[in-house]
């Protein structure tokens, strides 16, 4: 009955999504900030992959590094100028922020790199294994592998690592962590900037699995915060396993009620979810 | 409340004056510049002027809907449906299109008063797409994929619809400030500061917040019905989301929570978008040769103005370009008392 087509390709862009969720998520419960904008840096990821991979001839895998490190860069840029003068005031003022931002991120992406429909061409280019009734392409598995290495990377640095325990503390308590003398500016922008890199890595990984243009960014934004609700706010496991079931479920709904229905369903779950849980699916009660 | 004295007391205040100067002018300018393209011009203001009244009560109430559309869309399918369909004429129609967009908004609503904002700001969003969705399903019913024209609304030509649109505008507006200025409002209000405390005052926060959705889904209905009758034709585009953010750049550009924001944001906004041909060829021409990958580079340039301006304003001007005009008329009233 499922096709397993369907599963695999639920499973890659459920990929994307929990690399923007855990981003995301790590920049909501430690600064508290609701960041809509955060789709337009994978856009720009995959657009910054693709210069350097044309313009210089860098391996597109190679590339993921240099996209990591320039939306890094950009996320600073943006914390520090614009999130930054908005942060712990309404919240209805960062989702202004982060519209004015979409704005700008889309048409400068336009203005750069045009609207026409790119990609990033990997050195695997159509191989892969075939199982059975199902063409397993080698780029999927590479972007598993690199999202399952990035995703462990990202719990040591937070379990392990004392940066990582700073910035659990001040995700419980800003001002206790401040007493404690951490400086919760810098984990601000540390946190920032690391959630903008796992955009970016997330951006060079779409850009090599899908086509891009300069709107892409728009629906995972709001499709990975439905999958943070989903998951729990705060819960590093609830956007890894809410990323998959939501890419699973979205796809699903594609290929058996039709394309437009993919959205439409994805959002009716969300909304479904959240009357009969407002806190999420494995997100703790907070007043 | 509308006895004469208290008229006239109004007319004695400076905000009561500007009031009535604003009035006046919007009803004498059609007649100096009767272009049907000014014409045009100042119908979409009065009609945006609605929509983007009834986004900043929803807003005043601290709920941020990224996706009003979905309400200007089913009022203006409604009324124009029922105009083909039934033969109801649109004057009813409008009123039982902003009736019914309020009843779902009232849906929408339950499910949202327990939200928080960004979760709200989700909500909204998602509803918009699903609305779209199901109106392309049922095109049968709807016609929306490749959109009908609608009837007139009672009268044809512009002039009389630019007043008959001015007349429902000031109603809805008058409304809105009576609304923002009664305990509602005050509600309101206590809400969008700290939902905990005005519950703690004894605000009863759910049963507002609901007022708030289906006051703001009933004006938001009313308005996109006006503008189905006035454009003489709905398409399934009305649900995009430049629909849904329209509103929410011209109350906070204009100010937000204020009720002259609205109003003034979308005067400055829908100038924008009508002389964006003069606007466009200019920044093609100096700008162009910098960007050679898209051909008319116009629009993308002033889009990144607007989205630098928003940022611009929430940062540094949070009530928005009404706070700048305060400043000036404080000012300019400080320094004629000077020379005084």
């Amino acid at each position: 009955m499922i096709d397993a087509t369907i599963l695999l390709w639920g499973v890659a862009i459920g990929c994307i999504y929990v690399l923007l969720a855990t981003g995301l998520n790590l920049i909501f419960g430690v600064m508290k900030l609701v960041n809509f904008a955060h789709g337009e840096l994978l856009m720009l990821g995959a657009y910054v992959s693709y210069s350097v991979t044309t313009g210089l001839g860098l391996d597109v895998y190679l590339s993921l590094f240099v996209s990591m490190a320039v939306i890094a860069l950009v996320g600073l840029g943006v914390e520090r100028l614009a999130f930054r003068r908005v942060l712990g005031a309404d919240k209805l003022n960062e989702i202004f922020v982060s519209l004015g931002l979409i704005l700008i991120f889309d048409n400068a992406a336009v203005l750069i790199w045009g609207e026409d429909s790119k990609w990033l061409t990997s050195p695997f280019k159509g191989m892969g294994i075939q199982l059975d009734e199902v063409f397993l392409r080698y780029d999927l598995l590479i972007a598993f592998a690199v999202v399952a290495a990035i995703l462990v990377g990202l719990l040591l640095l937070i379990n392990k690592t004392k940066i990582g325990m700073a910035m659990r503390a001040t995700s419980q308590k800003s001002q206790a962590a401040m007493l404690m003398g951490i400086n919760i500016e810098h984990i601000y922008i540390f946190t920032f900037v690391l959630g903008a890199a796992l955009a970016g890595a997330a951006g060079t990984l779409f850009g090599i699995i899908f086509p891009f243009n300069p709107y892409i960014g728009a629906l995972p934004t709001i499709k990975t915060f439905a999958i943070i609700i989903l998951g729990g706010l705060g819960s590093i496991k609830g956007a890894i396993i809410g990323g998959l079931l939501f890419g699973i479920a979205e796809n699903l709904a594609s290929a058996t009620l039709g394309g437009i229905w993919g959205d439409a369903v994805a959002f009716a779950l969300l909304i479904i979810v959240l009357i009969l849980r407002p806190e999420g699916l494995f997100g703790e009660k907070s007043s | 409340m509308f006895t004469k004295e208290n008229l006239l007391k109004l007319l004695q205040t400076t905000k009561g004056r500007l009031v009535l100067i604003a009035i006046v002018v919007a009803l004498v300018i059609p007649l100096v510049l009767s272009s049907n393209y000014m014409l045009n011009i100042l119908t979409l203001i009065v009609i945006f002027t609605i929509y983007a009244s009834s986004w900043n009560l929803l807003a005043s109430s601290g709920q941020g809907s990224l996706g009003h559309a979905a309400f200007l869309g089913i009022g203006g399918f409604t009324s124009s449906l029922l105009a083909i369909n039934l033969g109801i004429p649109p004057i009813i129609g409008i009123f039982i299109a902003g009736a019914f967009s309020a009843g779902i908004g009232f849906m929408i609503g339950i499910t949202c008063v327990r939200l928080k904002a960004w979760f709200l700001a989700m909500v909204t969003f998602g509803f918009s797409i699903i609305a779209a969705t199901l109106f392309t399903e049922f095109n049968d019913v709807t016609h929306a994929v490749l959109g009908f024209v609608p009837p007139p609304l009672l009268f044809s030509s512009r002039l009389p619809f630019y007043y008959f649109a001015f007349l429902i505008s000031l109603a809805s507006v008058a409304v809105m400030y009576f609304i923002m200025k009664s305990k509602m409002g005050l509600a309101f209000k206590a809400i969008h500061q700290n939902e905990a405390e005005a519950r703690m005052i004894g605000v009863n926060t759910a049963k507002y917040k609901l007022y708030a959705f289906v006051l703001s889904t009933f004006f938001a209905g009313l308005s996109g019905a006006i503008y189905a009758h006035f454009q003489r034709y709905i398409h399934i585009s009305i649900f995009s989301a430049d629909n849904s953010f329209l509103p929410l750049m011209m109350s906070v550009i204009g100010g937000l929570g204020t009720i002259e924001g609205p109003i003034i944001g979308s005067v400055i906004m829908v100038f924008i978008d009508h002389f964006l041909t003069n606007i466009d060829t200019f920044l093609n021409s100096v700008l162009g040769p910098l960007f050679p990958a898209v051909s008319h580079v116009g629009p993308n340039i002033r889009l990144v103005g607007l989205g630098i301006f928003l940022v611009i304003v929430v940062i540094l001007l949070p009530k928005g370009v009404t706070s700048l005009l305060h400043k000036l008329y404080h000012y300019v009233r400080k320094e004629i008392i000077k020379s005084e």
